[in-house]
């Protein structure tokens, strides 16, 4: 059971992970994404074996982005009714507006939380196979998206080609932000041409190699839904039953 | 749907969602970054660069669809990269792949002058509004904030979806390298006209 989240089917792992997170929209009280949050990492820590010193450095910018929601929630609340609380400067914080604030806040950690779990045990080819074998998806996309994807290093290398070429040239880069921005076309259309050149060859060559784009009655790699992904499912609806359901049995 | 596409446009779309998967993971970290300091309305006017995708894939491809899948592609191969938004990003790339689809869909595929380019960025602009909107828990914001957050973005949907998408193409046009996709067919068509 310990990489029973690594074998989790990803198509089912990624329609849960939705519901969960609509599921969560609709809750404005600071308890609800909190305890999912926890729930989601409690989750993580019994099933699933990942690096965790990468997993909290992946979660900084996170904290950053939900301490930005709480301090604009806190000034530009609609709601601003309530006791108050706490007196800084021109500010009075109320109670109302501390409530968003945490609401909004851990909604953004219970979010991340989630893509994370998702992101570090998912592998990416198994997801596009499972989404053509679970989801109907069309081989016709699934395939020229893991193409696309086979080709990002090779796109990194030529970025580099591109940039080695301006610098040889003479080219410097603008100091002015705007114009900085307007000169990423120069980068941009090379690569993109690059591109265009790649697609037609790959294209060429699967459809010479016999690939019609039909759906194929069987796969190298088999991707199946077993008792694991019940288990899973079970824990992940449970996880979120009882944070929703939180006013029940907090008291 | 897909009958009428050829592989070659597929991958096509595929790998331009590729390159502007990556650009858009960068511009992710930045307004991440942004919005420790200035709070949410940080994203919005970078926001249509998360746009551009849809926009060139049609105005190149011109198919039903294009805008939507690709759109949809680049936040999968997004997700793939391993970025931390996770997989609700697929959800939201396919809301903002509907709006510019919505507004190629309106014009039934036959214009894609610089107005229309424009409209299916403030098309994106609204779709993933309504959807941030929900998801983000704006509700809770005073109106003129959240009015004042869907301006900024349909601006910059117009302006660099619309506007920069349109230059991007127009220049990889000319360098010859999009013989045999609708775009070269049609501009010539015009020329000869």
């Amino acid at each position: 059971m310990k990489h029973a989240l690594h074998k989790m089917n990803p198509s089912l792992k990624f329609l849960l992970l939705t519901v969960c997170m609509i599921t969560m929209a609709f809750f404005f009280d600071p308890w609800t994404p909190l305890l999912f949050c926890i729930g989601i990492l409690v989750l993580q820590i019994l099933f699933s074996r990942i690096n965790w010193k990468k997993w909290l450095l992946f979660m900084i910018p996170f904290f950053v982005t939900a301490f930005g929601y709480f301090w604009s929630t806190i000034v530009f609340a609609e709601d601003q009714s309530g006791p108050v609380i706490w007196s800084f400067w021109v500010l009075n914080v109320t109670e109302t507006q501390l409530h968003y604030a945490l609401s909004l806040s851990f909604r953004i950690l219970a979010f991340s939380s989630l893509s994370l779990l998702f992101a570090f045990t998912t592998n990416p080819n198994t997801f596009i196979m499972s989404l053509m074998q679970q989801l109907k998806l069309s081989p016709k996309i699934a395939y020229g998206v893991m193409v696309g994807y086979q080709f990002l290093p090779v796109l990194k290398d030529e970025f580099i080609h591109i940039q080695q070429a301006h610098r040889l040239r003479g080219a410097t880069p603008e100091k002015n932000a705007l114009q900085r921005l307007l000169g990423v076309r120069r980068i941009l259309i090379p690569m993109l041409a690059g591109a265009v050149r790649k697609a037609e060859s790959a294209a060429f060559a699967m459809e010479a190699r016999g690939f019609t784009g039909e759906r194929r009655t069987s796969y190298f790699q088999v991707i199946t839904v077993s008792k694991i992904d019940g288990v899973c499912a079970a824990l992940f609806l449970i996880v979120l039953l009882l944070s929703c359901t939180n006013r029940l049995w907090i008291s | 749907m897909l009958k009428s596409w050829k592989l070659k446009e597929i991958v096509l779309m595929s790998l331009f969602s590729v390159v502007f998967g990556i650009v858009y993971l960068l511009f992710l970290h930045a307004g991440n970054i942004w919005a420790g300091f200035i709070g949410p309305i940080a994203y919005e006017w970078i926001f249509g660069i998360w746009f551009i995708v849809s926009i060139i894939c049609m105005y190149i491809i011109r198919k039903p669809g294009a805008a939507v899948i690709s759109e949809t592609i680049a936040a999968t191969i997004e997700v793939l990269l391993g970025n931390a938004i996770g997989p609700r990003l697929i959800l939201t790339g396919l809301i903002q792949g509907l709006g510019a689809e919505a507004v190629f869909a309106a014009t039934r595929y036959k214009r894609f002058d610089l107005w229309v380019l424009m409209l299916a960025g403030v098309g994106s602009a609204v779709f993933s509004f309504v959807y941030g909107y929900f998801l983000g828990g704006f509700a809770v914001y005073s109106t003129g904030y959240v009015a004042l957050m869907l301006g900024l973005r349909i601006l910059s949907g117009a302006l660099i979806a619309g506007v920069g998408g349109k230059a991007l193409s127009d220049g990889l046009l000319a360098t010859g390298s999009l013989r045999g996709y609708a775009i070269s067919r049609s501009k010539k068509g015009e020329s000869h006209a």
